[in-house]
């Protein structure tokens, strides 16, 4: 793909916002970029979760492993991260120091009433005593620091319907087209007899109304693009953390990554000063 | 799903549900052993040769068994008597039996003593009886969840099997052929080949309770003549006939019959019988009398002048042979050789049939000549000997007592009586496998089997496993092909691959082995309905057109004139429920053949009146409500049993719109000709076979939840999965076996695609984060035991632990005893280390001589015998689990630890669909590398699309697109085999619809997006879940490399072996490279100085090699002067060789040049 030479200047619209959903519009970049904050946002945005359980008793039917494991999935609200370090932050040997006990609470829970997640069931006379310590860190490390359910992003499809072509159809043939799609992208309007695009963010790239085009001996009724500098972000957050802090720890993130990459470079640069001119960068 | 198109296609699958409940999934174990119990002991008892002990020395003694009972499953403990269950005996190592009691009459001095039990056991204890689980006499019978669940059993476990010492066993199928039936063969190859044509052999294997007995009648330069054990050659046929008192020519032709050309064909050996001179009956036992086996002695004893006991004639013998051994199924009451005689010329007959034409011809491997043998039968077998031999000894022991003059007290037979011969003869049968009868000098070995607890399916389908008794290296195709007659009963996909490929099968769904029937109502029955006993018809009549033979079992009862009028009517009157039901009526040829007896394959059918099925919504209707169950099907006259050979009368539909004027029966589903273990897999009739047969393979190494009571299990080897799934596309048999209940994989999104690399020839990436989450989890249970014995000596074994060192260090113990708690046990919830000990158990020294305070021994006394963990050293983390203590027979302690160790997937480790498509982990990677659609949606696993082209397994595909239409529409998706046509499995068409509506490609490809780079893919992703199962083989448990390491003490090679930490050999093959390749430096290094270097001193002269003398120099043997010695360096076991070759006078030399 040609890369395109125009300036960048990314823009967020943002769509919708709800306690663990997020959706917005990022333009004016390119994949590199929206495919980073993605990667950023699943694996590199700090969370808390139980990483260690010591256990006094256990008599469940689920044994320590079982259960440490079923522990550490627990979504905890973790809106304290910031004010934490994890172990690899801190100094070594400061980290015991500065550990502050929080209060932490896992997802949905607000009160004694609330059930909670079903960790084990257990029976009359069975013993469960633990004490869990719960951390700091990211879902490179493990996936229950994943502060998101899922997080996406879709090019923005760009359609445009050959109605020269279209018009050879008759009524019956179209409305068969538009039904060609799973996701209902095209309808035809009644009054006007022209086919229409509903929701072009709709279009899921199946590539099915392109096929029935070419089953009808009609190719190119329809182009289809993605659109390259336009992606709709969909963020399902767990309840760890808000979704905008989601996504705003990803930038910080990113940006730290880019401000290390400058020092480094600043750095490399002053270190080839001292005896000669760098090697111009490859592009 | 769609209606069928008639009312009925869709519903009567209900019988199938009813048919499993009201017989359980492995009836055809539990049915033969309560067979057994129930009427097999007592005709054992009551048998001639068993029934009275009796004594040469007073003829007025004797022992008779009245009755026998078998009680429930108990145990006596310190004088309390206590039930006895099932998981308690695997827990404490016991043998799960029950009493075996008998009332008995006998003489104790004059008076007669009469010994009756009451309440259902008898008088006497003769031994303990190991019961089948889910038998009747099991505990477990008849007991609900609830009640299953306080027992400690798991309601899904089919039973089927016995615990014995602790450890389940299964008494495998065997297949044989059947016994007393004539089988027309062409014998052996070579025979076959010598004649061109007409090589035929008529043979039958008579077994009766007391003798087996093999007779063939071969065809012999046009001649037929009798083979059999007995006679030293074969003999003539006609000169048989004629021992048996067929004296004129006229009557041996008017038995095999005039018509056609048997009269000439009969000829030669009329001919032959002619040239021996044998023309009247006297004549004819006076031939055979000569050809007698074992005669070779003399008539009359030699001299001796005492009297000794008359020795009979040879023509006596020869009579007697002809009575009760050949054909000694066929019986001869008084010397009246009749039935007989009519039965060889029946042989004859068959035998010249298939001369004239080869269609005649039986096929050994047809399933209708096949006998399966169950754990009943087996068991009476073996009950039969060990009774035998109870009542040898105790007439033995009668013998010694009543000879002597004048005995202190008045001898009583009933308190002789020893219970070990038989409950140690049933144990250590069942749990050695080796079956010994000795009156028919059987041996057999592998007849049981453990139970393999890998999966619950891999129980299960070792209950439904038949193995035949061919052996395996004959390279004949024949009995491991399918045969076209195993329709139905045997699972035509599972079996195993290699030598027993084959050989091994499995019995379908539906399959029932039949049990012994009593044969003589039948034969009244038979006779009533017009069935003229052939003494009383004349020879001829046998012969006339319309009429035909009916045969029981393989005797002949007799004639009847309208024989297809005969089939018919008893037909009717099984149907009507007057006949056992599993009893089978059909033509063969121009006979009739009723068969009551056990081990004949059949299974359920619907009946059809000229096409019109009998079974019809209303009954259905009255099914589901609850008020028939299966049997109400069987009595009113709906369904029957076909065998293999009455299945040969019918003509079958597969669905009912086949119906035709013509079809007698309907199948009840067309699935249940799979068996079990072959019903998990969803659309298997979409798959190439062998991948199906690859599937029943890999499903029984398949990880998951073994039975509901697992967690209370002690077994050797248990693996776990931390999070088994239901499949989302499951099958009727599923659902039928309760697979849906305990399941043995995980629903894992799959995307069929090649990405990196990482995933070609069968490997799967997988996705880190879903393996974080749980995927493919698993827990390894591992036991270590240790019993502690008592010794004669009155000492016995002790578990300690260890004392702190004393003395002014105090030093700590040993890290080996870290995880020991007070108790010298391990204590639960320890951490492993390599090399740590789980029981400090401590043997005396002296176990033989008497010790003055056994109980206080000091510690001297004893050596260590610890039971000590052995992890390997690749930082396994393995936990104790628990520990049992308890007692087993022996009173004596028993002490069982178990190990846990979870595991997640690693490189490496094996996975499986239900497609036969297996592989290893090839890389496992970050989620935020994975692909990703649009919707969020983003690959457990990766997969290679070349999978499929050369596998063709279409199932797989048409799985993955159910599934992913049930998680949209939130419906588990069937993929029951043969299921379209009656609405049992998903259409691909239907599927495809769902998946439109749910917003997804009709072809269940997706949009995918690459994760690392984050463009878009090219192509479109076929993704959806598919139900993958986690193998038992494990990188961990194969890991193996070593630098150094131990070596074997003779040849000091490294050893051999992961659990040895043994070498990797460099073997043949490898060496003909190096030398090919010309690496010789290469080679010496590793075939000798990384192997077993040694040095040896070698005198230059005399080529010998030297030793060390008392100062250091080596010397040579011969001079003994350390003069022209050379240093040479030689693989110890080189040097070995030469000394194992002058040990036995051989003198290798060492001629050595200047290098």
């Amino acid at each position: 793909m040609a890369t395109k030479t125009t300036k960048r200047e990314p823009q967020v619209e943002l769509r919708k916002l709800t306690d663990d959903y997020c959706e917005f519009v990022l333009k004016g970049t390119d994949v590199s970029m929206a495919n980073a904050l993605r990667r950023i946002i699943l694996v590199e945005v700090p969370t808390i979760a139980i990483e260690l359980v010591e256990f006094e008793a256990n008599t469940t039917v689920l044994n320590d492993e079982f259960l440490a494991h079923r522990l550490g999935l627990i979504p905890l609200v973790s809106t304290r991260v910031h004010d934490m370090k994890s172990i690899y932050e801190a100094q070594v040997g400061a980290w015991v120091a500065r550990r502050r006990r929080h209060y932490i609470h896992p997802v949905g829970y607000h009160d004694r009433e609330d059930k909670g997640i079903l960790l084990v069931k257990m029976r009359r006379n069975q013993e469960l005593k633990l004490r869990a310590v719960a951390r700091k860190g990211t879902g490179k490390d493990h996936a229950k620091w994943m502060p998101v359910a899922t997080c996406v992003y879709q090019f923005m499809p760009e359609i445009t319907i050959n109605h020269a072509l279209m018009d050879t159809l008759t009524d019956d043939q179209k409305e068969e087209w538009c039904a060609a799609d799973p996701r209902k992208t095209f309808r035809l309007n009644k009054l006007t007899h022209r086919v229409e695009v509903t929701n072009p963010e709709l279009y899921q790239y199946d590539g099915e109304v392109l096929a029935k085009a070419e089953e009808m001996g009609k190719p190119g009724l329809v182009a289809i693009k993605q659109k390259q500098d336009t992606f709709i972000f969909r963020v399902e957050g767990t309840g760890v953390l808000p979704p905008q802090d989601i996504v705003l720890t990803a930038c910080e993130v990113l940006a730290s990554k880019i401000r290390n990459l400058d020092a480094a470079l600043a750095e490399e640069a002053r270190r080839f000063d001292g005896r000669e001119e760098p090697a111009p960068m490859q592009a | 799903m769609s209606a069928g198109d008639a009312g009925l296609v869709n519903q009567k699958y209900a019988l199938l549900p009813a048919f499993l409940q009201a017989k359980g999934l492995i009836r055809q174990h539990v049915s033969s052993f309560n067979h057994f119990i129930a009427s097999d002991l007592l005709k054992i008892i009551k048998a001639k040769g068993n029934e009275r002990v009796t004594c040469d020395a007073d003829p007025n003694f004797y022992l008779r068994y009245t009755n026998i009972y078998v009680g429930r499953p108990s145990l006596e403990e310190d004088y309390i008597q206590t039930e006895l269950t099932p998981n308690q005996c695997r827990l404490r190592d016991q043998t799960y039996s029950a009493p075996i009691s008998v009332d008995v009459e006998y003489t104790r001095g004059k008076e007669v003593v009469i010994r009756k039990g009451k309440s259902g056991a008898g008088a006497i204890l003769i031994g303990r009886m190991p019961i089948m689980l889910r038998s009747d006499r099991c505990v477990l019978t008849g007991k609900s969840e609830e009640e299953l669940a306080w027992v400690g059993e798991c309601p899904l476990d089919p039973g089927g099997y016995f615990v014995v010492k602790g450890t389940e066993k299964v008494i495998l199928i065997q297949e044989q052929l059947s016994k007393n039936r004539i089988i027309i063969d062409t014998g052996t190859p070579a025979l076959a080949a010598r004649h061109s044509h007409g090589a035929v052999v008529a043979s039958v294997t008579s077994s009766t309770h007391e003798r087996k007995s093999k007779t063939n009648i071969v065809s012999k330069h046009n001649r037929l003549m009798l083979k059999h054990n007995a006679f030293t050659e074969d003999v003539n046929i006609v000169i048989v006939m004629r021992a048996m008192g067929v004296e004129s020519d006229e009557e041996v032709l008017q038995l095999v019959g005039t018509e056609g050309p048997f009269a000439s064909l009969l000829t030669p050996t009329l001919q032959h019988c002619k040239e021996e001179g044998v023309y009247t009956r006297q004549q004819a036992l006076d031939y055979l009398a000569g050809k007698v086996k074992g005669s070779g002695r003399p008539a009359s004893p030699a001299g001796g002048g005492g009297f000794t006991r008359r020795t009979r004639s040879r023509v006596d013998e020869a009579r007697d042979i002809l009575a009760n051994v050949v054909l000694c199924h066929v019986p001869v009451v008084q010397f009246d050789y009749q039935q007989k005689v009519t039965y060889i010329a029946v042989m004859v007959r068959r035998m010249l049939y298939a001369k004239l034409d080869p269609s005649f011809i039986d096929d050994r491997d047809y399933y209708g000549n096949k006998r399966l043998e169950l754990a009943g039968g087996l068991l009476a077998l073996l009950f039969e000997d060990l009774f035998k031999r109870m009542n040898a000894d105790l007439k033995r022991q009668a013998d010694s007592s009543l000879s002597k003059a004048n005995r202190a007290t008045q001898f009583d037979i009933a308190k002789c009586i020893r219970t070990d011969t038989i409950t140690f003869g049933l144990e250590h049968a069942i749990s050695s496998g080796n079956w010994t009868i000795k009156r028919f000098r059987m041996e057999r070995k592998g007849v049981t089997q453990v139970l393999s607890r890998l999966s619950f399916i891999s129980a299960v389908g070792m209950m439904t496993r038949i193995t035949s008794q061919f052996e395996k290296t004959r390279k004949v195709s024949g009995p491991r092909a399918l045969q076209p007659s195993q329709w139905g009963m045997l699972c035509p996909a599972d079996t195993p691959e290699g030598e027993s490929c084959g050989l091994v099968k499995n019995l379908a769904l539906m399959t029932h082995v039949t049990t012994d029937e009593e044969e003589a109502p039948i034969a009244r029955l038979a006779h009533i309905m017009g069935v003229e006993p052939a003494s009383l018809v004349n020879q001829s009549e046998l012969r006339e057109r319309g009429c035909a033979l009916v045969f029981l079992n393989g005797n002949i009862l007799g004639v009847h004139r309208r024989p297809k009028y005969f089939v018919r009517s008893f037909r009717e009157m099984r149907r009507r429920g007057r006949v056992g039901e599993f009893v089978s009526v059909y033509m063969q040829h121009d006979t009739v053949q009723i068969a009551s007896d056990g081990g004949r394959v059949c299974r359920p059918l619907i009946i059809c009146d000229r096409g019109v099925p009998r079974v019809k919504d209303e009954h259905l209707q009255l099914l589901r409500m609850g008020k028939w169950n299966f049997n109400s099907f069987l009595h009113s006259g709906l369904l029957e049993y076909l065998d293999v050979n009455e299945e040969n009368n019918s003509l079958v539909a597969l669905y009912e719109a086949d119906c035709g004027p013509r079809v007698t029966h309907l199948e009840i589903e067309p699935f249940t000709i799979l068996g079990v273990v072959a019903g998990l897999i969803p659309f298997p009739h979409h798959n190439q076979s062998p991948r199906n047969t690859y599937q029943c393979a890999m499903g029984k190494q398949a990880m998951g939840n073994v039975a509901f009571n697992q967690l209370n299990r002690m077994d050797t080897l248990l693996y776990l999965l931390c999070y088994p799934q239901r499949p989302l596309l499951t099958t009727k048999t599923i659902e039928l076996v309760g697979f849906d209940r305990l399941g043995a994989g995980q629903n894992a999104t799959v995307a069929v695609m090649s990405y990196s690399g990482y995933d070609i020839e069968d490997a799967i990436v997988m996705n880190r984060a879903s393996l974080d989450r749980g995927f493919g989890r698993c827990i390894v249970l591992r036991k270590y035991g240790t019993s502690l014995k008592k010794y004669a000596n009155r000492t016995q074994d002790r578990i300690v632990l260890p004392a702190a060192a004393v003395g002014p260090a105090s030093a700590p113990r040993p890290a080996k005893f870290r995880v020991l708690d007070r108790d010298g046990i391990a204590a639960a919830g320890e951490v492993l280390t390599q090399g740590e000990i789980l029981v400090n158990k401590q043997m005396p020294t002296n176990t033989r001589d008497p010790v003055s305070n056994p109980a206080a021994m000091p510690d001297t006394f004893y050596r260590n015998a610890p039971v000590s963990w052995k992890g390997y050293t690749g930082g396994e983390k393995c936990v104790v689990d628990k520990v049992l203590l308890t007692s087993n027979d022996d009173c004596s302690c028993v002490v069982k630890v178990l190990v846990r160790h979870t595991r997640r997937p690693e490189l490496g480790d094996k996975f499986s669909s239900r497609h036969g498509q297996k592989g290893v982990v090839g890389s496992i990677w970050s989620q935020s590398d994975m692909p990703f659609s649009e919707r969020g949606l983003v690959p457990d696993l990766i997969m290679n699309p070349h999978g499929f082209p050369s596998r063709m397994t279409v199932g797989k595909m048409i799985e993955l697109l159910g599934s992913k239409a049930a998680v949209c529409t939130g419906r588990f998706h069937y993929g029951t085999a043969f299921g379209e046509p009656a609405g049992l499995a998903d259409k691909v068409e239907s599927i495809s619809q769902e998946l439109v509506e749910a917003g997804y490609s009709y072809s269940g490809k997706d949009f995918l997006h690459s994760g690392i780079t984050g463009e878009a893919l090219e192509a479109h992703i076929f993704m959806g879940p598919v139900y993958y199962q986690k193998l038992k083989h494990m990188v961990l448990d194969k890991m193996h490399a070593r630098a150094r390491g131990p070596r074997v003490v003779l040849t000091r090679q490294p050893t051999e072996g992961r659990s040895r930490d043994g070498g990797l050999r460099l073997g043949e093959m490898e060496r003909d490279c190096l030398i090919g390749y010309g690496a010789s430096m290469l080679l010496l290094e590793r075939l000798m100085i990384s192997s077993d270097q040694f040095e040896v001193q070698v005198c230059t002269h005399c080529g010998l090699m030297g030793y060390k003398r008392h100062d250091g120099l080596a010397v040579c043997p011969l001079l003994r002067s350390p003069e022209h010695i050379a240093s040479l360096r030689i693989p110890y076991a080189a040097k070995l060789l030469f000394q194992e070759l002058q040990s036995m006078n051989i003198v290798p030399k060492l001629l050595l040049a200047e290098a």
